[in-house]
């Protein structure tokens, strides 16, 4: 290299100058950028197993209907089962009786008894294939319902329907069933359960489990309207059998993972996060607000957010802070007729409305004032779910007066936080 | 033949006047749209969430970064006594530039926001991959100023300089890092922490050595004056270098971030004064018994009073970090307003006075109306204050609003604070602050469009004169 070139024509103060800024700009890097990596656990880790198998193992499992192909119809929620990973529990109660083959038993946690058997093999309900068992049982219970009710009459009650299924084995590694549960919790056990075969997969053998309850199979039947393919749930239809037929044209059901993920990209691309923060700060105003009527909620934690690729804490509060949205507003109706029109729904909200989250209305002047929801108001409201509704299991809920953090005791100056 | 090749400054700074028109029309539309008349135009693609980032990234990257490197293409040549190094690159550079933002920024509407402050910059649009493309403008930049600066005759190199090479590496590293670093670190908090850190910096390690090479340049110019002091530059310089990269977190006070983050944050917040009040103290006294010049020269006002602006701008940010004060102002429009008090009325304000002194030069024609010139500076810092003051003062009180639901001794009480004065309710008292900072941006966008009459009727109009305006010396 010649004298020429650029080192040597700066002065000494400048090289200093160029080494200053890397040096001190380096370390301020590492230790803000990467040091928390090793020092901070709760950045990386998740809350609870609830969390982990929420994210990992129910959402990519659930299923629900898009509901925006021009026809009104209940949404459809369904579990996506697999042999040795979907755990399954077949509960009986007071209305829900289950009849089975001597062989599958062993499987049914009958009425008043514990612990909860949870199973990974791939069994289904169904309506009784022989209809006379089934009529027969109905009448016996009905007759020891009435035996053990004699005042029902003067009373003016009905003796119950007594719901009977049938436990059967479908002989295949897959298949789906109806889901009960409403899409934002699911069922969680961690005491008094015992998983009845070996653990195949990791999370069958955390503390607490999610497992599906009673799942139905799910069937289907299809008839054609003019042009138009028209299908809707029918426990005597024909069951679907492959995950495409699931998803695939006519009935385009969407995992709820895929809707979270495409809920966060349309929070990003909405720009929700200029008017609404997401994070519960550890004020007391913060917990008061996003609490609810008994109990604060607890301030969020870094780990709340580990399966966001973004996220949005946000530094402007126009709106209400959504970090416990999943509770404070859990309703699916509100936030129907809040997108559709903020402000009749909230007098003085300043919000503006997401028409673009609802199709035309196809009857027109129908008894909907609004338009049908689309694929992009089911991403948003299942990602809004999430807030809050993740901490913890369902059974440790804060909302249920359960504190982990002591928030309570905190805001009220009964503990030091720590 | 000129000296200097004044045709990257001209391509970056004459569309860069259009964009802050747009820009600021951008603003004063959400400003109403949003908060005076809310959704009185409503739609998929021009409700707030879709139109802010548009403004912000029209008024932040289009106009103040472009306008800033338009300067930088005309002092840094200047100041060390060559022409640009490589006028092909150049230009190559601010196509890719101009192209790349304007096409990231206005694909917002249609849903491409990245999705993390300031860096709403999408990777590409349709096939335009637009942030690569910045990338390689900015690298192409840093390549041609470095050689610039490398090739220069003075041997001395003044302040200003000093502060472009900052920027220059400081830039690099701050949009590598908010640009694809953030994607790479693991999801959550880590993130957040990464996206704060890119924030701080983008204002401080880019904006403010930006706006301080340009004030530190242009002041003594248009004064003809020596600079007051170039050693207490130096203190502000190696200050910035040491404490800007360490207040990231600062944004997330009280939030899911962990306390000792917070606490270096804070404390980092706090030394701020040093750089700030060197910076403001020698400006100031720069103008010691010159001080008739700000009467004289509307470019001078633009930046004294953007030292002023930036002398508040920065007692207000340390501040606004401790943990106290932000329990109130933190997430109410006292930062929005925080925001606007730097980037508008101290960066632009210098960004505005360079323009005046650059025009003339570089198209030898003299200013078509020093009288426009004073009533752009007057009705810009009339149509600032009320802007200003009232997020100021709005944010404050919703923030103590909100500090009463806190009220009381057990959670019985803090939720019947709650009931009584619900969320809603401390948004509708906002109301009367939110129609004066419209009229205040109103204001802001006229006086601009006063200036960008002013400069185009300086190119277009004024004949050109012979002899060069007299440059003094450094």
């Amino acid at each position: 290299m010649s004298k020429d070139n650029f080192i040597h024509k700066l002065d000494l103060s400048a090289i200093l100058t160029i080494i200053g800024i890397f040096l001190l700009f380096a370390i301020a890097a590492i230790i803000i950028l990467f040091l928390p990596y090793f020092t901070e656990k709760s950045w990386l880790q998740p809350t609870t197993p609830y969390q982990v198998q929420m994210y990992e193992v129910a959402d990519p499992n659930f299923f629900i209907s898009s509901i925006s192909q021009g026809q009104i119809q209940e949404r459809q929620m369904v579990h996506y089962l697999k042999r040795n990973y979907t755990l399954l529990a077949f509960k009986e109660d007071e209305y829900l009786k289950i009849i089975t083959s001597p062989e599958l038993e062993k499987f049914i946690t009958r009425s008043g008894e514990t612990p909860l058997k949870l199973t990974s093999e791939l069994l289904l309900l169904r309506v009784p294939e022989s209809n006379e068992q089934a009529s027969q049982l109905r009448q016996r219970l009905q007759q020891e319902w009435i035996e053990k009710h004699p005042t029902a009459e003067q009373e003016g009650l009905n003796k119950p329907a007594f719901e009977i299924l049938e436990l059967f084995d479908p002989k295949s590694d897959i298949a789906f069933a109806r889901s009960t549960t409403d899409g934002i919790l699911e069922n969680w056990v961690d005491k008094d359960f015992v998983i009845l075969n070996e653990a195949h997969e990791t999370y069958h053998s955390d503390p607490g489990v999610i497992y599906i309850a009673n799942p139905m199979e799910y069937r289907i039947s299809k008839y054609k309207m003019g042009d138009k393919e028209i299908w809707h749930y029918d426990p005597k239809g024909e069951p679907i059998t492959s995950l495409e037929q699931l998803t695939d044209h006519p009935l385009h059901f969407v995992s709820r993972q895929e809707l979270i993920k495409f809920g966060e990209h349309i929070y990003a691309i909405e720009g929700c996060w200029y008017c609404h923060t997401d994070q519960t700060r550890t004020l007391i105003q913060d917990v008061v607000l996003n609490g609810t009527e008994s109990f604060p909620a607890p301030p969020s934690s870094p780990n709340e957010y580990i399966y966001q690729e973004i996220s949005f804490p946000g530094t402007r509060r126009i709106g209400p802070d959504l970090s416990r949205v999943g509770i404070k507003r859990a309703s699916r109706d509100w936030h129907l007729s809040h997108f559709w029109s903020p402000k009749t729904s909230s007098p003085g909200s300043i919000m503006p409305s997401f028409r673009h989250f609802f199709d035309t209305n196809p009857s027109g002047t129908g008894t909907l004032q609004r338009g049908i929801p689309n694929y992009r108001f089911e991403a948003i409201f299942q990602y809004l779910m999430t807030k809050g509704t993740r901490i913890t299991p369902p059974t440790e809920a804060w909302w249920l007066g359960k504190d982990p953090v002591q928030t309570l005791q905190i805001i009220e100056g009964k503990r030091k936080p720590i | 033949m000129d000296k200097y090749n004044d045709m990257p400054v001209k391509l970056m700074v004459y569309p860069s006047i259009l964009f802050m028109l747009v820009g600021m029309s951008f603003g004063v539309y959400i400003a109403f749209n949003t908060f005076v008349f809310p959704d009185y135009f409503s739609g998929e693609y021009i409700h707030f969430g879709r139109i802010r980032p548009v403004h912000v990234g029209t008024v932040t990257l289009l106009w103040l970064l472009s306008a800033n490197i338009g300067l930088f293409f005309f002092f840094i040549p200047r100041l060390c006594g060559v022409s640009i190094w490589n006028d092909r690159l150049a230009y190559i550079s601010i196509g890719l530039w101009w192209a790349a933002i304007f096409i990231g920024v206005y694909s917002y509407p249609w849903g491409t926001n990245f999705g993390w402050e300031y860096a709403e910059l999408p990777n590409a649009v349709w096939y335009i991959p637009v942030k690569p493309m910045v990338t390689l403008a900015w690298g192409m930049m840093l390549v041609n100023f470095f050689m610039t600066i490398a090739n220069r005759i003075y041997e001395k190199m003044y302040v200003s300089l000093w502060y472009a090479m900052g920027t220059l590496i400081w830039t690099s590293f701050t949009l590598f890092v908010g640009s694809y670093l953030i994607s790479w670190v693991p999801e959550g908090i880590s993130r957040v922490n990464t996206s704060w850190y890119y924030v701080h910096n983008l204002v401080g390690l880019i904006y403010t050595p930006m706006g301080l090479a340009t004030a530190y340049y242009y002041l003594p110019k248009i004064a003809n004056t020596p600079i007051y002091s170039h050693r207490l530059s130096m203190v502000g310089f190696w200050g910035l270098a040491f404490i800007y990269s360490w207040i990231g977190a600062h944004h997330m006070i009280h939030g899911p971030i962990s306390q000792w983050l917070q606490s270096i944050s804070i404390i980092f917040s706090m030394w701020l004064f040093i750089p700030v009040w060197t910076v403001v103290y020698n400006i100031f006294h720069t103008l010691n018994g010159n001080w008739k010049k700000y009467i004289e020269s509307a470019p001078i006002r633009f930046l004294i009073m953007g030292n002023a602006f930036y002398l508040i701008t920065c007692v207000q940010g340390p501040l606004m970090a401790l943990r106290n004060v932000a329990e109130i102002t933190s997430k109410t429009d006292w930062t929005i307003g925080h925001a606007h008090v730097s980037l508008f009325a101290t960066f632009t304000f210098f960004a505005i006075a360079g323009i005046y002194y650059t025009v003339p030069a570089i198209t030898k024609k003299p200013l078509w109306s020093e009288k426009l010139a004073d009533w752009h500076f007057a009705l810009s810092l009339w149509g600032t204050l009320p802007f200003i003051f009232s997020l100021w003062v709005g944010g404050f009180l919703q923030g103590m609003m909100w500090a009463t639901w806190a009220d009381g001794s057990n959670y019985a009480e803090f939720h019947n604070n709650l009931t009584k004065l619900p969320f809603i309710e401390t948004n509708t008292e906002m109301l009367p602050w939110w129609i004066l900072r419209g009229i205040g941006g109103v204001i802001i966008l006229f006086s601009n469009i006063l200036f960008a009459v002013n400069i185009f009727n300086t190119i277009m109009l004024k004949q050109s004169v012979k002899e060069p305006i007299p440059q003094a010396a450094t």
